[in-house]
């Protein structure tokens, strides 16, 4: 009886003293991830800061104003192109323009397009 | 400490009474007799008074020893530059941040052949100077730099040098991605990022950063970025109109400022030439100060506006006073003429625009020199302003004021300030008479109005919108009224002092403009140094043609900027208190006639 309970005593021992030790090795790399990750993290801010401050060059006024003036075909705004939105004029009836001058032409009854009354000369929209 | 045994008393010999008495005082150590445990007791209390003594003694050697031991780590933490907080301006843009750079550095003690180390790395790094670093490896120190901030590709290359004793750090760089652009503001950092000058030396100032004083590293992640009340796109439309300026009237050196008259905020601040803070080079350079807050000018018809606010304040004169200008005032043996000279009796707006400098002198004259004085003093003229910005002027008061003095002073002359001073002056008598010191970090309406007080009334700062949105629409501030912005202004053109006279050639112009004139949000300051006068101007060379025109450029510019898109119609009442008061002269009209 005592024997069994002995035996089974140590048995926990052991088994209790190799749980322990798993666990701490377990934390020991689990600590070590976090430093690492903690590096990481820190290297990755880092260049963040870097890029940010990178494009914060790279937008800079003035760098922005001889580029535009180099590579755009614009001129400066004029302060007459600001209008507020009640500003604007109604929007103009919408206006065939180009059936219009066909129609001036007399072009419009009869196309000159072979079929073009009867099927229409593109795909029909679907 | 033990009492002679008997037989160590019979004892003749030196030596046997020397070994007699250790033997008996182990003896009584060591024996349990009641009557021997005194000596015990004292011998004890001795040795723990010994041990306490040394303890004291190291602790007092320690605490003044000037060079503590360091051990790399130390040495190193305190050499390396800390981190700073970002600063930002008003709209979150990145004015100023840190980067991350390697720096190379030595511990001459593990070096085994310095020589040979100083010629392998002067040959990676040129830039080094060889005779320099071998002295400081030859030092006694645990610790030396070898370079600040290498590439990468020169780290790479110390490193594959294999030189023991020479190692890396990261450090803290400091850029400051827009360049020159509002550098007068941000100041710059030394080497071991100190601020130096601008808001980077407040921020150190404010203990927020310099961690080398606390002793201890700053973590860089709890430094939270600081906001300025810069703004950015602001701040470069100012400085390139300048510059712009500067080339075409051919003028030795510019500033200009937009300040929120109702907070006291300055949106922008640029004085040309600068610098650039990445690489500051010779800032002891007097060219290259910070011509607002530093230079001290004198400024001309500008401060016509303090003459006049404070003829009206004291209600000696309102807005339909007749003044005397048919004469030149004589003053002694000095004689004051007019610029533009009339040669008849001027009304008090009319004394503004045509910047009647007779009709200022009288008006002065009229208030009287302590009135004049006071009021000067009460608006922050006589002394020197501080801001956050460390650099800051005194200005140039006369010792002994005579009434000659206030009839100059009047007019702008014979009183340097700081055109800073003036700028704060001119937005307590636009914004309805509250003066507040000018701040370089942001600030609500509130707490304006907590720091601000009262200078002038109500209706004195509401006449001086009047006077300067009448000067805009037919005086002498014409060329910088901007279509669909209400603008008033004010010109001086200052002759500068050329070997003890005023010079008519050399001159100091200055513009000061305010929108929209009924309610204004920002005033303009724009100052020129020595501007030459175009053909097209008809070789004018007065502030109008110059500081005016660039002014006016500006409010087409920032205006917008700033989210005020031009107005398709101007206010019916622009002045309800002066038309309530008879005054029924709508200020686009006064004077036409």
């Amino acid at each position: 009886m005592w024997r069994i309970l002995h035996v089974v005593a140590i048995g926990a021992l052991i088994a209790s003293a190799a749980y322990v030790y798993s666990v701490k090795y377990q934390t020991i790399y689990a600590s070590e991830q976090i430093v690492k990750t903690r590096h990481l993290i820190a290297k990755e801010r880092d260049a963040i800061n870097l890029l940010r401050a990178e494009y914060a060059h790279l937008i800079r006024p003035d760098r922005l104003q001889a580029l535009a003036d180099a590579q755009l075909d614009m001129q400066p705004l004029a302060l007459n192109q600001i209008v507020k939105a009640d500003d604007l004029p109604e929007r103009p009836a919408k206006v065939d323009s180009i059936g219009r001058k066909l129609e001036s032409l007399g072009l419009l009854g009869q196309s000159a397009t072979p079929n073009a009354g009867l099927t229409g000369a593109t795909p029909a929209a679907r | 400490m033990s009492e002679p045994t008997p037989n160590a008393e019979k004892a003749v010999g030196a030596g046997e009474t020397w070994i007699g008495r250790v033997k008996a005082t182990a003896r009584d150590l060591f024996s349990t007799r009641l009557d021997k445990s005194g000596g015990r007791i004292r011998m004890i209390a001795l040795a723990m008074i010994a041990a306490y003594a040394g303890i004291a003694v190291k602790l007092v050697a320690l605490g003044l020893s000037h060079d503590p031991p360091q051990t790399l780590k130390v040495a190193a933490d305190q050499a390396v530059s800390g981190a700073r907080p970002d600063l930002l301006d008003r709209n979150g843009e990145i004015l100023a941040t840190d980067v991350k750079t390697m720096s190379v550095f030595a511990e001459p003690r593990r070096i085994i052949d310095k020589d040979e180390a100083v010629e392998l790395i002067t040959a990676v790094l040129p830039d080094v100077d060889a005779k320099e670093l071998r002295e400081r490896l030859g030092s006694k120190k645990g610790f030396v730099w070898v370079k600040r901030q290498v590439t990468e590709k020169e780290q790479e290359e110390i490193f594959h040098l294999g030189l023991p004793g020479v190692g890396f750090l990261p450090e803290n760089k400091r850029v400051y991605p827009n360049g020159p652009l509002g550098a007068h503001v941000i100041g710059f950092v030394d080497k071991d990022n100190i601020g130096i000058a601008g808001m980077e030396k407040y921020l150190d100032q404010q203990s927020l950063t310099d961690p080398h004083v606390a002793g201890f590293t700053v973590d860089p992640d709890a430094l939270k970025p600081v906001r300025l009340s810069l703004d950015l796109k602001a701040t470069h439309a100012l400085r390139d109109e300048l510059a712009a300026g500067i080339e075409r009237y051919r003028a030795k050196a510019a500033a200009g400022a937009i300040i929120d008259v109702d907070t006291g905020e300055i949106v922008a601040l640029e004085s040309l030439p600068d610098f650039d803070p990445n690489d500051p080079g010779d800032v002891k350079d007097p060219q290259k100060i910070n011509r607002v807050n530093v230079g001290v000018y004198e400024m001309g018809s500008t401060f016509k506006a303090l003459s006049v606010a404070m003829a009206l304040e004291s209600g000696k004169v309102n807005l339909n006073s007749r003044i005397d200008a048919r004469d030149s005032l004589r003053y002694g043996r000095f004689t004051i003429h007019d610029f533009h000279a009339t040669h008849r009796v001027l009304t008090v707006p009319e004394v503004f625009t045509h910047s009647s400098n007779i009709g200022a002198a009288r008006m002065a004259l009229m208030v009287g020199v302590e009135g004049h004085q006071a009021f000067l003093k009460k608006m922050g003229q006589l002394d020197r302003l501080r801001t956050e910005l460390p650099e800051s002027a005194e200005p140039l008061v006369p010792k002994h004021w005579s009434e000659l003095n206030t009839v100059t002073i009047a007019f702008g002359q014979g009183l340097n300030v700081a055109p800073i001073q003036a700028l704060m002056a001119v937005a307590a008598l636009v914004n309805g008479g509250n003066l507040m010191t000018p701040t370089f970090l942001p600030r609500s309406e509130a707490e304006a109005a907590a720091v601000s007080h009262r200078v002038v009334s109500e209706q004195t700062s509401e006449s001086m919108r009047y006077l300067m949105r009448a000067n805009a629409t037919h005086g002498s501030a014409t060329l910088a009224n901007i279509p669909g912005y209400y603008v008033g202004g004010k010109t001086g053109t200052a002759d500068k002092i050329v070997h003890g006279h005023y010079s008519p050639d050399k001159v100091f112009t200055t513009f000061m403009a305010i929108t929209p004139a009924d309610k204004p949000k920002y005033l303009y300051l724009v100052m020129y140094d020595e501007p030459q006068g175009l053909p097209e101007d008809g070789g004018y060379h007065t502030a109008a043609h110059n500081a005016g025109r660039v002014a006016g450029r500006l409010i087409e510019r920032v205006e917008p900027l700033e989210g005020t898109p031009p107005a398709s119609q101007f206010p019916d009442q622009p002045f309800p208190l002066l038309a309530r008061l008879g005054y029924g002269f709508d200020a686009d009209k006064v004077g036409k006639e």
